[in-house]
């Protein structure tokens, strides 16, 4: 018997989102089939790639990489590097020092930062705060102020600063607001729902349903984006048709099999090649379940999955 | 499953205020009935004109343009005995939001709606009756079977008809409602779709009763199987149930603010 394609096709689709202006925007959403099926519908906009950048700069940062961003002292002296990337289609930068536990960064350090990286590069920027939720909305209110007119993403909007932070954003600065989850797929939908009712555009929500290490809770992390990519699809729910983005860095360079030194795991091989392994499963992992956007450090993992995501859409 | 699909009834010649309105041509107060219940949660209306014999066809194109233009191509479901006044309906319906409703057919007299239905592309609900209501379960699936047969003969898909068990008033059918129940389970078995007039049941109730009854009433029909219904939107203990029994069937999605939606 001839073998008959029958199409898996939904009567809904993901939102469409678009993340920075001029020749490098780029937009993130707009399939109405599930994750890389480009042979039941035509796949629009491919999965993006993105390379963070750390406020830290260089510190504990592997040989290859130290050795690629050589000559950088500032966050966008590395920008302007990070865009000769082969395969990045954006830059987040994280403020990972602004901790008031931490070494306290000022806010108007930060938003300095943005602003000087902002003008160094053309490619479409994301902002990540300190996981402090009171400084964090401080950033965003700032940096979104600072960087109005330039479509940042800020990532993210949690349930305790939600209001703050796409009142700021997403109200008073028409930026893009991220909505952050921590793999609770019915808080990613209360956090989209909340967000529209305070008067954030629907079209200007991303979603951060969390991420984990592959091999660390991970199963979790994947059937969360499933149920969400089949409820937005299968069963047309608006609330969660918001595209996808997944920081995959922050989580995998903190793990043993990143961090622990060959000298003392011989049987494991070079550590930053490990590094980079984990950081590429991983994002493969959350591209294949339906992620639209992943965020990596290393620069090989970018052009790695770069490569990747073409050669499959 | 799909999300249950409610059908706002308060568009009804049967309601003083809109009789006089649908003949007078008054857009307001449609409008202002249409509006609530679309706030309320309301996927479908019901646009029931009546007999409506001479003017019917005239009265159903205005009725269908006024609230499609008004409400964003809302779907309708196109309530009359006047089967012209239904196809003049059609013939200015946008099927943007969804198939129009042709409301209804049965296994006797009417028939011949179904034909109308599967000759413009239309969603169906069939009554499963005869001349009089069925007197039990096997004369009900008679009933359904004849139609479907009559519907699938003239190209019709069957997820395009709704199959109304005809819901009975508690008061004097008591004994009747668990086969009204029974049939809805057999429906599901079946794959097929069900609707019809959930309120029926408490007819003749003291108004404060109502909503618990058609509560109660929708949750077991729900539970059956039942996929649709011909309910007032605005009694809003009816309409958190069906959500309720939504998200317990794994309809939609849970969220705190899911009664907000």
């Amino acid at each position: 018997m001839p073998f008959k394609k029958t199409p898996q096709k939904f009567a809904a689709a993901m939102k469409t989102v678009e993340l920075g202006t001029g020749d490098k925007k780029i937009v993130l959403g707009g399939e109405s089939v599930l994750p890389f099926y480009s042979f039941d519908a035509p796949i629009e906009n491919a999965p993006k790639v993105g390379v963070e950048i750390v406020d830290t700069l260089l510190e504990g940062a592997p040989a290859q990489m130290k050795e690629f961003y050589a000559g950088c002292e500032t966050m966008a002296d590395m920008a302007k590097k990070a865009a000769t990337i082969e395969g990045v289609d954006f830059i987040t930068l994280r403020f990972e020092s602004a901790d008031p536990n931490g070494a306290d960064t000022s806010v108007e350090e930060c938003v300095a930062n943005a602003k000087a990286v902002s003008e160094a590069v053309d490619l479409p920027l994301v902002i990540m705060g300190c996981k402090n939720n009171e400084k964090d909305a401080q950033i965003f209110d700032k940096c979104s102020e600072a960087l109005a007119g330039k479509n940042i993403l800020v990532l993210a909007a949690k349930e305790e600063n939600y209001k703050a932070v796409g009142a700021a954003a997403g109200l008073a600065y028409n930026q893009k607001v991220g909505a952050e989850s921590s793999v609770d797929i019915n808080l990613a939908k209360q956090l989209n729902v909340l967000m529209t009712q305070l008067g954030v555009n629907a079209d200007s929500i991303v979603m951060n349903p969390g991420s984990a290490t592959a091999g660390y809770g991970f199963e979790y992390v994947i059937s969360t984006l499933d149920r969400i990519r089949l409820a937005a699809l299968g069963q047309n729910d608006t609330t969660l048709q918001m595209p996808i983005i997944t920081p995959v860095a922050s989580e995998t360079w903190n793990v043993k099999e990143s961090m622990a030194s060959e000298a003392d795991m011989p049987e494991w091989g070079d550590v930053e090649t490990r590094g980079i392994d984990m950081e590429v499963a991983t994002a493969t992992a959350v591209l294949a379940a339906g992620s639209h956007g992943v965020i990596v450090r290393h620069p090989q993992s970018v052009t790695t999955l770069s490569k990747l995501i073409h050669a499959l859409i | 499953m799909a999300k249950f699909v409610t059908i706002g009834e308060r568009l009804s010649t049967t309601a003083p205020a809109v009789n006089k309105a649908f003949l007078e041509r008054d857009p307001e107060p449609i409008l202002m009935r249409a509006k609530q219940q679309l706030d309320a949660g309301a996927v479908y209306l019901d646009v029931n004109i009546g007999p409506a014999e001479s003017y019917g066809p005239d009265l159903m194109k205005w009725a269908v343009q006024l609230l499609q233009s008004n409400f964003d191509n809302v779907p309708l479901a196109l309530d009359t005995s006047n089967m012209q006044a239904i196809e003049a309906g059609i013939s200015v319906y946008n099927r943007a939001k969804g198939k129009p409703i042709v409301n209804s057919a049965d296994a006797a007299g009417r028939i011949e709606y179904i034909d109308l239905a599967a000759a413009n592309d239309a969603i169906i609900i069939a009554l499963c009756n005869g001349e009089g209501i069925a007197a039990d379960n096997d004369e009900r699936m008679a009933y359904c079977q004849t139609m479907l047969e009559r519907g699938l003969e003239h190209g019709m898909e069957t997820d395009d008809m709704w199959f109304d068990p005809l819901f009975l008033v508690i008061k004097g059918m008591q004994d009747k409602q668990m086969d009204i129940l029974e049939f809805i389970k057999m429906l599901s078995d079946m794959d097929l779709k069900s609707t019809g007039g959930l309120s029926n049941n408490s007819n003749g109730m003291p108004k404060h009763i109502r909503p618990i009854m058609d509560s109660a009433m929708v949750a077991m029909a729900m539970q059956c199987g039942l996929t649709s219904a011909i309910v007032n939107p605005n009694d809003l203990r009816l309409m958190e149930t069906i959500k309720s029994c939504d998200v317990i069937k794994n309809n939609i999605l849970y969220a705190d603010s899911y009664l907000e939606l």
